[in-house]
């Protein structure tokens, strides 16, 4: 017997069901919809919007708003894809014994859950990038170009919230193993933790006292670099450049953390 | 050599307890068939044979190595689930290609497999389009694709019909004796299994209470077997079970097996008109008999509880 390709076979068979039509194109045309409609507006807005407390150059502003402007309609579309294809489509596998399946093939489980990954996240992941650079390269080349470390740590910080959603996503489908259940009680999660950091949010203003926005800022560093650059919440907290990086360093080794947590569940004491 | 070893596997889900310090060994090129009730312990056994499941205690091992996680094991089992799923959306003889590259065989063999269960017109057919029995037969020829040394099947005949139920115990037939593919095969239907089965592990209650050669199970329990045919056999089993010299007994709606002492078999003879007389049972015949897997599954269980 020669030696096969079970990860690439299982990768194309966990794309095959979780992009069959017509989920692929829905999403890309909502993703291009939300990406290319709101850019136009978003950055004369933000661009306008930012404030002479911010921490950035003018430039450096501009660029921000001109991704943000395109980053938020399509990162909800990411998430709803991610919701999908992690807490009913896993969910589902799991509960109908199609992953019992693919633990039939030779190939061990971290890779099966690695291409249940890949084809869940990656695959979704690839496609917002695709269509988000493409829209910039498009759009505002001139912008975009120069302020190329900007462009990057808006993404950076941006996505590591939805992947940390996913990442709790993940556990809690491997918990649940229930694809209908595992989305509802995704989905009430992500409305829960979206309304305690609007609470903090509030309470920070109020207050004039930074430290919720800092802890909310472990987990969506989106803030505190909306913070660096625009100042929008006012001036009683006005991060440097240090602390943004610290706080995006700090989102993405959580995210590594629940990741890590849903790997060793899966590989060392998921029992079928 | 063994294929299977386990020994004092154990395995509890909060306070019930599926298996108990169960025992099994399965030898190479051997068809053994893990007969049992409703939750007895079966289909956990079985998936943690497979290492979908860590056991509590005790441990299992196949082709000599640890079942968890273990893609060489993998390689060499075939695994028929008692439900079946696959990637709904994928057409059958795609999914079997797919299996092919996955295990490194040649795409042919997809078909090739798809005849062996008789499924080759359904070749087009999305998964999700198959009916229950075909989707059996698809997991079936889904688990010969790489040509397994030893194939685990849970209830694996339970959605077909009797025709394609015969069919496939021709095919384990085969497999067995030309390529000498090893079975362990669970299953309630008890006639199907002494068709194919060399040898019987019967589970109860998380324990193996017998396991052997078929002729050696036979030899133990089921010597001296008289059957009794009655309109009434509840009411007579209780007058026969009060005989001292009875072993064991079984009734169903049409009869009873009654398991004597050596060369007691005429006495009773002798006894149970006279029973029957006294609570007005009609006896419709008595004779001595060899016993169907069903009746040596039950005396098997009733010889075990006795102790």
């Amino acid at each position: 017997m020669g030696k096969g390709k079970p990860f690439l076979e299982v990768l194309a068979s966990a794309i095959h069901e979780d992009y069959r039509f017509p989920f692929l194109e829905i999403f890309a045309f909502l993703y291009a919809l939300g990406t290319f409609v709101f850019a136009s507006f978003g950055v004369s807005i933000t661009a306008i919007g930012a404030t002479s407390q911010a921490m950035a150059t003018a430039n450096e502003v501009i660029a921000y708003g001109a991704v943000s402007s395109i980053l938020s309609l399509p990162l909800l579309i990411l998430i709803i894809l991610v919701f999908k294809n992690i807490a009913y489509g896993l969910g589902s596998d799991l509960e109908k014994g199609i992953i019992q399946t693919y633990f039939s093939y030779p190939l061990k489980r971290w890779g099966i859950l690695t291409a249940k990954l890949l084809s869940a996240l990656g695959v979704a992941l690839l496609l917002f990038l695709g269509i988000q650079i493409s829209a910039l390269y498009i759009l505002a080349p001139d912008i975009i170009l120069p302020q190329l470390g900007t462009v990057f740590l808006t993404y950076a910080a941006s996505l590591s919230y939805p992947l940390l959603i996913a990442g709790i996503m993940l556990l809690l489908t491997l918990k649940l193993r229930r694809g209908g259940i595992s989305l509802v009680v995704g989905l009430v999660l992500y409305f829960a933790m979206s309304m305690v950091s609007g609470i903090a949010t509030i309470f920070a203003i109020f207050t004039e006292n930074p430290v919720s926005l800092q802890i909310i800022s472990a987990i969506s560093p989106s803030l505190v670099l909306q913070q660096y650059y625009i100042a929008s919440l006012g001036d009683f907290w006005a991060p440097a450049l240090s602390e943004v990086l610290l706080y995006t360093g700090v989102s993405y080794v959580i995210v590594a953390a629940v990741f890590a947590l849903g790997y060793t569940y899966f590989s060392r004491r998921l029992n079928l | 050599m063994a294929l299977i070893v386990a020994e004092d596997l154990a395995k509890s889900y909060g306070k019930v307890v599926a298996v108990d310090s169960l025992n099994l060994t399965l030898d190479e090129g051997s068809v053994t068939g893990l007969i049992g009730p409703n939750g007895a312990g079966k289909t956990t056994t079985i998936k943690m044979i497979l290492g979908l499941l860590k056991p509590d205690k005790g441990w299992v091992k196949v082709f000599g190595q640890d079942p968890w996680d273990n893609t060489a094991i993998r390689s060499m089992i075939g695994v028929v689930y008692e439900k079946a799923f696959f990637p709904a959306h994928q057409k059958t003889l795609e999914y079997l290609q797919r299996v092919c590259r996955i295990f490194g065989v040649s795409e042919s063999r997809a078909m090739e497999v798809l005849e062996m269960v008789n499924l080759q017109e359904a070749s087009d057919r999305q998964i999700k389009a198959l009916s229950a029995g075909m989707l059996q037969k698809f997991a079936i020829a889904h688990a010969l694709v790489h040509s397994p040394k030893l194939i685990v099947a849970d209830e694996m005949t339970a959605n077909l019909d009797p025709q394609a139920r015969s069919e496939l115990l021709e095919v384990v037939l085969q497999l067995n004796r030309d390529e000498k593919v090893a079975f362990l095969l669970s299953s309630h239907i008890l006639p199907e299994l002494s068709r194919v089965c060399d040898s019987v592990a019967i589970i109860n209650r998380g324990k193996v209470w017998a396991f052997g050669k078929l002729s050696e199970l036979y030899e133990k329990y089921a010597v001296g077997i008289i059957r009794v045919t009655t309109d009434s056999s509840y009411a007579l089993e209780a007058e026969i079970r009060k005989l001292n010299y009875v072993k064991g007994l079984e009734s169903d709606i049409r009869g009873i097996s009654v398991r004597v002492v050596e060369g007691k078999e005429d006495e009773l003879y002798e006894d149970v008109p006279k029973l029957a007389k006294k609570i007005k049972a009609k006896i419709l015949g008595i004779e001595t008999g060899s016993a169907s897997m069903q009746e040596l599954y039950r005396l098997a269980i009733s010889a075990k509880e006795r102790k």
